[in-house]
């Protein structure tokens, strides 16, 4: 089973997340791949450590190549998240265009986990116009968020902590 | 206390006004309210905003806003505003940040919660 969990900054994505991994029995696997710059990222990373510390989760760090994860099998996983994966791929990897890459990696991770909860991000609703650059990585991202959210089960949509069900597959949005 | 949310110029207030019978006196904008006001049975609007004159103020906009609660506001509007790229400005940072947090917070203690979008609201609490 696969759910995308989408929603802006600070909306409790990762929570949201969290407590449907924690729902399940199986061994809990929390892949990061944002890369700690600076103070602020320190803070974030910090901050998302002691949210996931007491609920058992094994943290494997994969800024990139996601399909490289070392998991074991059957396990309930949390990729978080995949702007993050797709900023890592485009400008620290190099690679223009990691669409079909990164859809490879989430069809690894599918099959070998029971669970796989995939946290992304929304980016593209602020109605600025930004480099070439970096709309070519929210095009990238949005193309990548609608694929994703094709093969999942469940689409979660977060709003200051509240849950729009976008598929009604774990509970109504009303 | 009635939580109101959804992205710039979709018709929040418009709704508020409409749905809760709002007079134009009750109104408090963000930029006009200050910490102290009274604002029991008024309706906030524009609260992103005072959580940025907060933060400019150097105070902090979440304690600030769990003692407005207990003054009983009727209503509190709030923009979404964390669905784009991360901002090039640490204080544009602090403020999206800021602004998430509060609204989880106001989420968490509103009675109802409805995003309005295009002038439609959807129930997300109550």
């Amino acid at each position: 089973m696969m759910i995308l969990v989408t929603g802006g900054s600070k909306s409790g994505k990762s929570k949201t997340a969290e407590d449907i991994i924690c729902n399940s029995d199986q061994k809990r696997i929390y892949i990061a791949t944002m890369q700690p710059y600076g103070d602020e990222g320190q803070k974030a990373i910090k901050r998302h450590r002691e949210m996931r510390k007491e609920k058992g989760f094994e943290t494997i760090e994969q800024y990139t190549d996601i399909e490289n994860a070392d998991i074991p099998e059957e396990s309930a996983v949390l990729l978080e998240c995949i702007g993050n994966l797709c900023a890592n791929e485009i400008f620290s990897n190099g690679i223009s265009d990691p669409t079909e890459k990164i859809m490879r990696g989430i069809k690894y991770l599918q099959n070998r986990s029971s669970l796989l909860v995939v946290v992304t991000s929304e980016v593209s609703s602020d109605g600025i116009e930004y480099s070439e650059s970096t709309m070519k990585y929210m095009k990238i991202l949005c193309e990548i968020n609608r694929r994703i959210a094709l093969q999942s089960d469940e689409v979660i949509e977060t709003v200051f902590g509240r849950i729009i069900s976008h598929k009604d597959f774990l509970m109504g949005s009303k | 206390m009635k939580f109101i949310v959804g992205g710039a110029f979709q018709g929040k207030l418009d709704y508020a006004a409409k749905e809760y019978k709002v007079n134009k006196c009750d109104i408090i904008k963000g930029e006009e309210l200050t910490e102290n006001m009274n604002v029991e049975g008024k309706c906030l609007t524009e609260y992103h905003l005072f959580i940025k004159k907060m933060l400019l103020e150097n105070k902090d906009p979440l304690s600030i806003t769990e003692q407005i609660i207990e003054k009983n506001p009727n209503i509190i509007i709030m923009n979404e505003i964390g669905s784009g790229i991360i901002p090039m400005e640490k204080q544009d940072r602090i403020w999206r940040e800021q602004v998430g947090r509060v609204g989880c917070y106001l989420a968490e203690n509103a009675q109802t919660m409805e995003r309005v979008i295009c002038g439609i609201a959807v129930k997300l609490k109550g």
